[in-house]
This record gives C-alpha cells, structure tokens and sequence, in this order.
C-alpha cells in the first residue's frame, strides 16, 4: 500500500517556545522547539527514511535568535529550514495565514505539524490553515500511513472516545499527537552537517501578507503555590476534617 | 585571553549535555552493583559522536579540537553518573584511539578508527603487567619476529574493556637489554589465536567499566599490526600518555559540577535546629572548598586542552591536571558524603558510589606519586 512515487515534499512548520522541562533550577530561559512539532519533524523524517517523502523543508517564525531551534531541526535531519522574519507575538490566525502564502510558495504535499504549542496550548493553527487553503485535516494524529500511490493518507486519530481512523486525500494538513513517535535526539554529526544547510529569511511583505496580531497578551504569572497538606492520624480524624473543615461530605 | 566559548562551541556542548541527561542515566545503581557495563549506553555514545570527537572527519569523527573535546566529555560526566562507562569511553579514547590515530599506517586507520568512533569496535590499552606498574617500561611480554608475525608471549594486568574489547593496543619488548628503547605495540583483534582474556576482575569503583587479565601464548599478529616503528613503543606510549593524563578526567571535572549542585541543594532544603544546614558554616565551609576545587580544576583541564591545540608541550601540565583533578574529585566526595550526614553513606543517595569511582583515578594513567615526580623532574628536581 505504500508503493509508488514518493511525497515530494513535506512541509514542517514548528515553534521555539521556552523549554517546558528546564524546571524552577533553571537561571535563564532557554528556548526550545515545541515538543509536539518535534514529534512532526521526527515523522516526516521517518516518511523519507522508509523512501516516502524526498525533501522536508522546515519553517519558523522569529528572530534571528529562533536559528537556534532551526539549526536542531536541521541536525535532527530536515533538508532545508525558511525563518519569516517576525519576532511580533503573533496570534494562531496570523501564523495560520503566513503559513498559508509559504504553502502556496512551496507547494508541498503533505503539512505535518504540532497539534498545539506547549506554551499557549492554543491548539488552532493546523485547522484555520486547513480552513485557509481549503485543505483536509487530520488533527491529534498518532498513525499516518500512505495510500493509493500517495494520493491519500489514512490516519489513525486519538479521541477523547478512542481512536478514530480517517482517510484524507492530498494535499493535506496533519496535526500530530504525542504517541505518534518518540523523536530522535540530534547527534553531532548531524549538527555538523547541520552547519552546512541553508537557512532561507523571509519576511512577511515579501510573501505578500499583511497580519496585525489581534490579541494582546496583558500579563502573565505562574500559578499560585499550594500550601503544603497536613498529615492526619486516623481515618476518624480524616473524615472529622473532610466534614467540618472542608465541608465536602 | 579569551574565556567565551564560540556560539558553535555553545551549541555542541549543550546537545552533549541534552543527549547524556535524556539518554544515559538509568540503571546506575544496579548497574554498579552487579558490575554490569551499558553496552546500549555505549552504542548510543557512539551514534551521538562521542568517541570520534577528536578524530578527523576522514576517520569517521568529528575533527572537534581538544579543548572543545574536554569540555565535551565534561558536559558528559555532569548529566550522566555513570562513571564507569564514562571511564570506559575515556579509556577508549585516549589508550586506543588515539595510538592509532597519531601513530598508524593510513591502512591501520581506514580500518579500525571509523568502528573506534562510531562505537561498533570497543579498543582498550595492555600496558601494566603484574610487575611492571609505575615503572612500565621494565614490562616483560615479549614479541619475536617470525617470516610475516610476530609471536607475543606474556601477560597484562588491569586492561580496561578487557573483556569487551575488539581491538587491544599491546605494549611489548623485542630487546629486553635495550630497556625502553625495545620496546614496541601491536593492535591485536580479539580473535587472534593465542589470545586469551581473563574473567572480569572485581573492583571498589567504576565497577560498570569491565576490567581484565589478558594472557598471550605464542601470539601470533600480522606484521601489518605493528603500531609504529619497533623500537618505538617508548616513545608512542609516553606521547598518548599526556593525552590519557590531561584529557581523561574531564569528566571528573562534570562530575564535580554535579556533586557541587547537588549538594548546595541539599544543605537549603536539610533544615536542623531550625535552619538550613547550609547556614552552619562549618556545613558552607564545604560547599566553598567545593566550588574552589572545580573552579580550579576545571581551569587546569581547559588550560593543558587549549595549550595542546596550540601544539604546545603538555608534559608537565597533562601531569599537574591529572594529579590535581583526581585530588579535587576525592575529596568533593567525601564532603558530599560528609554534609549528607548517614545519608550520604546510603547507596540510594548515590555519593558513596561517587566516592569509590573517584578513587581510582588517583591510581590510574600514573599514581599521584608518579605524577609529582614527573612534574618534580620538569621543575629541573
């Protein structure tokens, strides 16, 4: 079922958010490449691997300082990487629609990414491209599988009732889940090779889209800590407490 | 002088140190206590690029320079606390490899250093012999010439990754008479006839590192396995040696980073007579002396690195960083035992095993006596 002519291109959009498991320890906030896009990147590296898919190109959106989290894309094993030159909070529909333009500047078949960012767990990108393009989605993915000579792609989604098996025609956007792969870590030689790779910048005038955020972010804070718990010493006690105190029962 | 590391140096310490946090530290403990090596581990170092740092990219490695390399292997021994396999690797590195690549015929080298780097062969060292330590040139296993081999006859003590080693850096005399001038080393495969590798020697430390007696019976090794030049032996070992002694325990240096960490954390959150420990000062002394000691031994393992790059000579320094980290890494230790209190003693707590690792390197690639008298006689003493 997975014979024939390969994907020729698989787009990779992914996110540098703060790493998510740097811990309270950690002295400076160092970025990272979104976990669930990484796992995105891990699968259309698998898809050229088994000779599915020629090239994988990687996109971001940033400054200068997000070439950090595309050079790990490019050591992990992407072929080439564009950063559109933004370094504006952007909100998933701006993103959603610069992405459309690099779409349709690239042309690829398949669009595999995160089904959310670890940082604002918005979790819309993927469907308002879908949306933009005209596209079909799959969305929380954790099996993608080629069918008829890659005209279409059968993928196994994660539900809240269970899984759900759906076949979408190509092109198409695929948003990945967390048990889709364990994504590979990038190796030294990879990161050698890494430094030989092209990144291309582009701006958002030059792809021809004009996009204003249209949220604003008024502030943020961590979530209050909790007071340490209390140790009982007996389950009379402990039903006493759930009456009274908390009032539960 | 300049003290910032380049942005491309930045970049591959910090995937050394995401690689060996997400990839090495598991099993330690029973690992350590059924002296078992991590051969998975192992092949992962080796995937990762870890063996081949500072061998040209001709060879399969990465062509990284020493200090870069030093650093690496630092990086290596903070996020994995597997000190055993760690040794391995560096005995790997600087007793096999690097022989090899200073010394072999271009054959020798498209032969074996891409499996060297790449962690499908595991090299090891045959130096010591049971009477033949400190004064290694004095060691007796024999070579003869006969027709297209040479006939090995004798046996080494204390070969690291003895028994998982493919390939073995052999160090003989052809002329007992001429004393160091005799001597000379061959590259032996693990399946050559006549050579025989002991059962694993128990050990107080580096316990996942497997350790050996090999024995050698009418050896027989092709001539084309000669490693440099008879006669040269001396010479060859003396050379790799100050790559063993600056560079092997750059991972010490890591370990030390983790050991002070962890520690200032300890003493915070231990809190006695209503404070944290870390208030008491005889508790801060510690931590202080600590910080000093991977301060400043992290400086002699850079300083000897970066003069070697220079391809400046390193003899004396190679010695003093050796002798100093090994002391900085016993010693941190036994305060990181010391400010856990009876914790510190239980093997869940994982320092005790620090300890007996770290003792080892004091005996290791030259005692620190051996080392004071090597940095005594360039002192002109």
């Amino acid at each position: 079922m997975t014979q024939g002519q390969s994907v020729e291109k698989i787009l990779v959009p992914f996110k540098s958010v703060p790493d998510p498991y740097a811990g309270a320890a950690a002295s400076t906030s160092k970025s990272v490449i979104n976990p669930f896009d990484e796992i995105a990147i891990e699968e259309a590296l698998q898809i050229r691997e088994r000779g599915e898919a020629t090239e994988i190109v990687g996109v971001t959106i940033g400054a200068p300082a997000v070439d950090e989290q595309i050079r790990a894309a490019l050591a992990m094993g992407i072929d080439r990487a564009v950063r559109i030159d933004d370094a504006r909070a952007l909100d998933p529909y701006a993103v959603a629609r610069i992405l459309r333009a690099l779409v349709e500047k690239e042309s690829p078949q398949v669009v595999i990414m995160g089904k959310q960012a670890v940082d604002d767990d918005s979790n819309q990108v993927g469907q308002m491209l879908a949306g933009l393009l005209g596209w079909p989605q799959a969305t929380f993915v954790s099996k993608i599988e080629f069918l008829e000579n890659k005209t279409r792609a059968r993928c196994t989604r994660e539900t809240d009732g269970g899984l759900e098996i759906v076949a979408i025609n190509l092109p198409a956007i695929i948003t990945t889940d967390l048990r889709l792969n364990e994504p590979r870590y990038v190796s030294l030689p990879g990161l050698m090779k890494a430094r030989r790779k092209p990144i291309e910048t582009l701006t958002c005038e030059q792809l021809g889209v004009t996009v204003r955020p249209m949220t604003t972010t008024l502030s943020t804070s961590s979530p209050t800590r909790r007071a340490a718990g209390t140790r009982v010493g007996s389950v009379e006690e402990l039903m006493a407490k759930l009456k009274q105190e908390a009032k539960v029962l | 002088m300049d003290f910032a590391w380049s942005d491309q140096q930045r970049e591959l310490l910090d995937a050394v140190g995401r690689f060996a946090s997400k990839q090495l530290d598991y099993d330690v403990i029973a690992n350590d206590r059924d002296a078992v090596f991590n051969h998975d581990a192992w092949k992962k170092c080796g995937d990762f690029g870890i063996q081949g740092l500072p061998v040209p990219a001709e060879y399969g490695g990465l062509g990284v320079d020493p200090l870069t390399t030093v650093a690496a292997l630092e990086r290596l021994g903070y996020s994995c606390k597997d000190n055993g396999l760690l040794f391995s690797i560096n005995a790997h590195m600087w007793t096999a490899i690097i022989p090899v690549l200073d010394n072999g015929t271009e054959a020798q080298k498209k032969k074996y250093l891409p499996g060297l780097c790449n962690g499908t062969l595991i090299g090891g060292n045959a130096m010591s012999e049971p009477n033949s330590g400190s004064d290694a040139f004095s060691l007796s296993t024999t070579a003869v010439k006969k027709g297209s081999t040479y006939i090995l006859n004798g046996s080494k003590i204390f070969v690291t990754n003895g028994p998982i080693a493919d390939l073995l850096v052999v160090f003989v005399t052809m002329d007992k008479a001429r004393g160091a001038d005799g001597l000379c080393a061959f590259l032996v495969e693990k399946d050559s006839p006549g050579l025989d590798v002991s059962k694993k020697i128990e050990k107080m430390g580096v316990r996942t590192s497997p350790m050996a007696e090999v024995f050698f019976t009418d050896c027989a090794v092709p001539e084309e396995n000669l490693l440099g030049k008879e006669g040269a032996g001396s010479f060859m070992f003396t050379k790799s040696m100050t790559w063993e002694r600056g560079c092997i325990l750059a991972s010490a240096v890591g370990s030390m980073q983790r050991l002070l960490e962890t520690s200032i954390r300890y003493a915070k959150e231990r809190r006695q007579g209503g404070q944290s420990i870390g208030k008491f000062q005889r508790v801060a002394d510690k931590i202080v002396n600590m910080k000093l000691r991977v301060q400043s031994a992290r400086h002699m393992l850079y300083h000897c690195a970066w003069l070697r790059g220079q391809r400046e000579p390193v003899y004396m320094e190679a010695a003093m960083a050796k002798l100093h980290i090994s002391d900085c890494w016993v010693k941190c230790c036994e305060d990181a035992i010391q400010i856990r209190g009876g914790y510190g003693f239980m093997v869940e707590y994982e320092v005790e095993r620090e300890l007996r690792d770290a003792i080892g390197s004091k005996l290791y690639s030259g005692t620190s006596e051996i080392q004071r008298s090597i940095i005594a006689s360039w002192l002109g003493l």
